[in-house]
């Protein structure tokens, strides 16, 4: 099984393609790349423009930044007149002169940081259980015969198909009856069911190609099995934990439909909170495009840090490169 | 969940009595390790998955309204799929939910499928550029909604900008055309996605050995055959695997819409999650709309089984 699955990933196939076609070929794939950037970019440097600046047309590439966007996103402020701005006495702070600018004071913190530590508490806390449920039955899948072992894949890969928006009506009635509507723990169980499937999946692959033998021999030298699965496998699946972990977590972290029907004030994450940063005193483009950049930039790093290993990913490890 | 640490737990409990207990959790069966490890995820699924699945089947057969917890529920029988099979404008969702599916599909597929060939060519960094192309499908498609609704903008977004830098044609409402608004959710579904597909296209190339283009060489076999009966017989199963998979998403797409067009204008871009969304969780025709989601289900079923058998298909 790992012999063949490592000859497959050998015998990759280099096109000799000429030094013209070279040429072609990488000119337009940058065009491509180039372009598809254009709206991250973008976005990127609306976060520094200023209100007036973020609507002006033609669209404007130079300008002159400022951190209002993000002051906006993390306060909220309310309109005042000359008067009672000229009796506060002079700025204390460079974001109190920012905003005062404008002729606003601040008068509190936004929401944007409880939201944020929101997605970061229910993204880590899913991710821990999805990865640790996930790690032992692919374990059992892997190595044990299991009667009906395909069916029962295929039962752990199906539930992810289902359409979110279909399940959350009978969710969103039993958390209601039991109380978990719109906390966290109700949300960490939601995305750890989502997400074991997928951990199931990946890990069964990276568990696959770890050699039963290592294994045998640390049972030959006297271990149980469990012993050999917590002091052979389990170190040597390392890699593919930390793989499957990254993506159970930016799918928490990107996941909006449950967020949204099922949480409101106390546990709502990021994702459906961006969108009402736009709400006050006309569109805040600026404070938005903070918002936005500060919630992908995450991301961005992760699918840096996974590229090897996002074939197999989104594709729930059937195909590996 | 009892069991976070059985191996931690066995070894300390073995040091405190070296027989007995400890020993049996030590020894266990590989029988009884598989049902420990398995147990729980499938529990887990059954509780959150199943369940639901059970109880939005028997909500499709009565009236019940959420908002109305008092209320008796009466069963309607099958009342609830009657109307929906019979109402027109339950077909123009799905309508407009197929056309979704097959314009971002036959535009992804074409996009994808060309941009694997020309990186399969192996040029010099090629690497780093397939990296940066794959960025927009790891994003959060709600997020990426909300931010394209600015590059949208008619008078003042970026896109009209560059847009009318080719071709004059004044201020574009993608948005709140009715013309216009499918394609604005079908450019920003291939800008996020056309990745996933390049990405199988070129797992797919490079499971193809060198040997039968040396071969096909030797035949003196033209760049236009070696296409047509190497390079795309040896594709297609990832190609397949890779469409079925985000038809299937796309099928069931909601967030990135919602949060772009919402549905609008009127209901041009209302696709059947949206409006599952509208009936369920703004009218509360709870029992109605759990018809509705049975509908959807038996259909990502089917292509869900579609799908599975695609997969051992690649992997073989």
């Amino acid at each position: 099984m790992t012999a063949r699955a490592n000859s497959v990933i050998q015998a990759h196939s280099v096109v000799k393609a000429g030094a013209a076609a070279k040429w072609f070929a990488a000119i337009l794939v940058i065009l491509y790349a180039l372009v598809t950037m254009v709206p991250l970019v973008w976005i990127g440097l609306t976060g520094f423009k200023s209100p007036p600046d973020s609507i002006a047309y033609p669209p404007e590439v130079v300008f002159e930044p400022t951190l209002e966007g993000y002051v906006n996103l993390f306060t909220t402020r309310s309109r005042q007149t000359d008067e009672y701005i000229a009796s506060l006495g002079p700025a204390e702070t460079w974001y109190d002169e920012l905003v005062r600018k404008r002729n606003m004071v601040i008068t509190g913190p936004s929401r944007f940081i409880d939201r944020y530590t929101n997605s970061i508490v229910i993204g880590f806390g899913s991710t821990f259980l999805a990865v640790f449920l996930g790690t032992l039955a692919a374990y059992a899948f892997s190595r044990f015969k299991i009667p009906l072992k395909d069916d029962l894949m295929f039962f752990i890969l199906s539930t992810r198909m289902m359409p979110p928006i279909a399940v959350a009506i009978p969710i969103y009635l039993m958390y209601r009856t039991l109380g978990l509507s719109d906390t966290a723990l109700g949300m960490i169980i939601l995305y750890t069911a989502v997400n074991v499937s997928l951990a199931v999946w990946l890990l069964k692959g990276f568990i696959d190609e770890i050699p039963r033998e290592y294994e045998e021999a640390a049972v030959v030298d006297g271990y149980s099995r469990l012993q050999a699965f917590w002091k052979v496998v389990l170190p040597q699946a390392r890699s593919g934990i930390a793989a499957t972990a990254i993506f159970c977590l930016i799918f928490a972290w990107n996941e909006y439909a449950f967020a949204l029907l099922l949480t409101s004030g106390e546990a709502q994450t990021a994702p459906p909170f961006i969108p009402l940063i736009i709400g006050e005193g006309g569109l805040d483009w600026p404070a938005v495009a903070a918002g936005t950049t500060l919630f992908l930039l995450p991301i961005v790093v992760f699918t840096v840090l996974l590229r090897k290993n996002l074939l197999r990913g989104i594709t729930f490890g059937a195909v590996r490169k | 969940m009892s069991d976070p640490a059985i191996p931690m737990l066995a070894r300390s409990a073995a040091r405190a009595m070296p027989s007995g207990l400890a020993h049996r959790l030590l020894s266990l069966s590989d029988k009884g390790i598989a049902w420990l490890f398995i147990t729980p995820t499938i529990l887990l699924l059954l509780a959150i998955n199943i369940f639901p699945l059970i109880w939005t089947v028997y909500l499709s057969f009565t009236n019940y309204r959420a908002n109305r917890p008092g209320q008796v529920i009466e069963w309607v029988g099958t009342q609830n799929f009657e109307r929906l099979l019979g109402s027109e404008d339950v077909w123009g969702y799905l309508q407009a939910t197929a056309n979704f599916v097959c314009w971002t599909m036959g535009l992804q597929v074409v996009l994808g499928l060309g941009l694997a060939l020309l990186i399969n060519r192996n040029f010099k960094g090629s690497g780093f550029w397939t990296t940066v192309i794959l960025i927009p499908m790891m994003l959060s498609p709600a997020v990426v909604g909300v931010f394209w609704t600015y590059l949208y903008q008619p008078q003042t977004g970026i896109f009209t900008y560059i847009v009318n830098l080719f071709v004059n044609v004044g201020a574009l409402d993608m948005i709140g055309s009715v013309q216009l608004a499918p394609w604005s959710i079908i450019i920003v579904d291939t800008w996020m996605w056309t990745p996933y597909i390049m990405l199988l296209c070129l797992a797919g190339l490079r499971s193809i050995p060198d040997y039968l283009y040396e071969a096909a060489e030797i035949d003196r076999a033209g760049p236009l055959q070696k296409f047509w009966y190497i390079t795309l017989p040896r594709v297609l199963p990832f190609l397949m695997l890779a469409v079925l998979f985000r038809g299937i998403e796309n099928f069931k797409m909601f967030d990135m819409v919602v949060e772009l067009t919402s549905g609008g204008p009127g209901s041009t871009t209302e696709l059947a999650s949206i409006n599952l969304k509208r009936e369920a969780f703004e009218k509360w025709r709870t029992g109605y709309s759990s018809a509705f989601a049975v509908i959807l289900f038996v259909t990502v079923f089917g292509l869900g089984n579609l799908y599975v058998k695609a997969l051992n298909k690649v992997k073989q």
